[in-house]
């Protein structure tokens, strides 16, 4: 088999955490903590999970705005786990970031296409005009008119923002994008255009996406392998539609059970969870599940379930971190 | 009821119209909206940011932000008492005594200095006339009642620590203290987590079954609407475009916005990586709206008189009405899944 795309190897990012006058670390914050999996080209991983689940800092971790604990970071086969600002320089082109919210990554005082022209000047590509209908072809392969290219990020409507802030991190032309939460800041009537954005750029670009997001029909639908994350680490991993089909991690189970699906008729047996997500900061011993586990036994209290295969769909592994069978 | 009382309904909502003073010019965030609501049932107004469902709320509890927003036609009643211009004393009678309110961000709603127990204290000390020990006694009830474990000890914590999924169950406890008819709740799980979010709800469902109180749910989430509602409102740039039944809006939506809407959004049966139906455009402003019918510069079905003529709200079906001039056309059309 080749090397994936990305390939992440029991990746921790820990954060300490101060209190008292002096700020002194009182303990350490596990956001992510020994996390292994891969991103293929041109496919998409979905990364979901509740919040403080660590799926976020993973995500920050990967493009390397946050500096891993341990573990290695492998981009097509090179470790860049512990690369300097300088050795990742290069790979930016490669590895891009979309965040939730572009009213808050879109720099106000900058025209558009200056914004989506900044990345293409920090790596010296082409020449003022080359690069002036650069950002002409990607406005219109975001759908913005070119017009927009005069105008200020305040004058798009959210939809539109998160296309800019798309087309500013397909600029370099990347083989990756870490997406976080890209479309829950947004009404429903243009998720979905957006969704549709993301696949349309993926078949005409050959983009591969880490697509982190906590709403599970979202991430159901553009990915094709899921892997589902609680207080740091992987619960479950399999094809999007093994996962969706025949969940087998409790956690899973409960979190599709959870989901409020739009036709009255439909009446289901809900295994509504009890309790909130514990702090990472002192997560539970054994399972960092068993405490709201609906099926704990004494084992999942004192022994920490690793990820098993227990299917396989092609060469996809079903993959569950949990001592039972469901 | 009260002598001279007349109405039916819990609540009744006839032509509301709700207007905000900016910068340019007028706004109308709510027009002539009717609402109808009764004892036991869940009403849910869905709609996405600037349809106006909060501001049908705010305008409800006269709580609009003074003194730009104005409550400027309409007549609001509430077990049959009219809250548009009543005088400040009856408001105060009925505001968190019969009618409690839940919003979305519960951490702003909490006073963040002062204890749970005092917060939930409060108006059963102004509405029922408890001491402080009865409120307390009380206000420990009812966090027993919204499922806080250890209520005696939540009573002397501060709001700050509590999660969030437990900082919402102590709001719905205050906004329940006092027994009300009437439970507004705006947005009340969308800064919670879907599991979080799945336990709320089930509590305001209990709550409403043991006591019989209407419920208004506000959400952007259609699925949150078919799982708990039993009357819909669909809103659409300050107005009403579409109301039935939960059962009759999923089963035949009439409106194109409502099928534009439901069609967008991918289900765990919409095959994986399609393109998805989509409403073109974006949500307008309000200070930016088309003539005639609000959503035509989107529909896939406008025509001249859509674009001149506003439409009225007209029966579709026993309970259900839609605004739009050519509903009975597009209702023969395929639905999207």
């Amino acid at each position: 088999m080749s090397t994936p795309l990305l390939e992440l190897r029991d990746l921790a990012t820990h954060f300490p955490v101060r209190g008292g006058v002096l700020l002194r670390a009182r303990g350490t914050n596990r956001a992510v903590d020994g996390v292994s999996l891969a991103v293929e080209r041109g496919e998409t991983l979905g990364l979901v999970g509740e919040s403080g689940c660590g799926k976020s800092t993973l995500g920050k971790t990967v493009v390397r705005l946050l500096d891993p604990t341990r573990g290695a970071i492998l981009f097509e086969g090179e470790d860049i786990a512990g690369h300097s600002r300088r050795q990742l320089k290069p790979l930016r082109r490669e590895l891009q970031m979309v965040f939730q919210d572009p009213a808050e990554s879109l720099n106000s005082r900058h025209t558009v296409g200056n914004l989506i022209e900044e990345p293409l000047l920090i790596h010296r590509i082409g020449t003022p005009a080359e690069r002036r209908r650069r950002v002409d072809e990607l406005l219109d392969l975001v759908g913005l008119p070119a017009t927009a290219a005069d105008r200020f990020p305040f004058e798009f409507s959210g939809g539109q923002r998160q296309r800019i802030s798309i087309a500013r991190a397909v600029a370099l032309g990347p083989k990756l994008l870490v997406c976080d939460e890209p479309v829950s800041a947004l009404d429903v009537s243009i998720q979905s255009q957006i969704l549709n954005l993301f696949l349309d750029l993926q078949s005409e670009l050959g983009l591969a996406y880490l697509f982190i997001a906590h709403d599970l029909a979202v991430v159901r639908h553009v990915s094709d392998r899921i892997a589902v994350m609680y207080l740091g680490r992987i619960m479950e991993y399999a094809d999007a539609d093994g996962l969706m089909s025949r969940p087998r991690h409790p956690y899973t189970q409960a979190l599709i059970a959870a989901i409020p699906v739009p036709d009255p008729s439909r009446k289901r047996a809900r295994t509504v969870l009890g309790g909130d997500v514990p702090s990472p900061i002192d997560p539970p011993s054994g399972c960092p599940f068993h405490t709201r586990c609906p099926h704990v036994e004494d084992r999942c209290r004192s022994e920490r379930p690793e990820l098993r295969e227990v299917s396989r769909s092609g060469s996809i592994p079903h993959q569950v971190a949990c001592h039972f069978d469901f | 009821m009260k002598p001279g009382v007349t109405s039916r309904h819990l609540l009744e909502v006839r032509g509301l119209v709700t207007t905000f003073a900016t910068e340019s010019g007028e706004v109308r965030a709510v027009d002539r909206v009717d609402l109808t609501l009764d004892r036991g049932r869940t009403l849910g107004i869905v709609g996405e940011s600037g349809c106006g469902k909060s501001v049908t709320a705010l305008s409800i509890m006269r709580l609009l932000p003074q003194p730009m927003g104005q409550i400027s036609a309409g007549s609001i009643h509430v077990e049959g008492t009219e809250l548009v211009g009543a005088e400040p004393e009856t408001l105060h009678r009925i505001r968190g005594n019969r009618i409690g309110m839940i919003f979305q961000e519960p951490m702003t709603a909490l006073n963040p200095v002062h204890r749970i127990g005092r917060q939930i204290a409060e108006s059963l000390i102004l509405h029922k006339g408890l001491d402080r020990r009865a409120a307390l006694v009380k206000a420990v009830e009812l966090l027993e009642r919204v499922g806080i474990p250890a209520p005696e000890v939540r009573l002397s914590e501060y709001p700050h620590q509590l999660s969030g999924g437990m900082r919402q169950r102590v709001m719905i406890a205050i906004a329940l203290a006092c027994d009300p008819a009437l439970l507004i709740a705006d947005e009340p799980t969308t800064a919670l987590d879907v599991t979080v979010q799945a336990q709320i709800l089930e509590l305001i469902a209990t709550l409403r079954a043991e006591s019989g109180m209407g419920v208004m749910l506000i959400t952007h989430d259609l699925g949150v609407i078919a799982e708990h509602c039993d009357d819909v409102v669909v809103m659409y740039a300050g107005r009403v475009a579409e109301q039935a039944s939960a059962q009759a809006l999923f089963a035949a939506p009439k409106h194109p916005y409502t099928r534009g809407l439901l069609a967008s959004i991918p289900h765990l049966e919409t095959p994986r990586k399609s393109r998805l139906p989509t409403i073109k455009g974006m949500v307008p402003t309000l200070a930016d709206l088309p003539d005639g019918c609000r959503f035509n510069n989107r529909c896939p079905h406008a025509d001249d008189r859509c674009r001149q003529q506003q439409p009225a709200l007209t029966s579709a079906g026993p309970g259900h009405q839609v605004a739009c001039h050519h509903w009975q056309r597009i209702a023969s059309l395929e639905v999207t899944p």
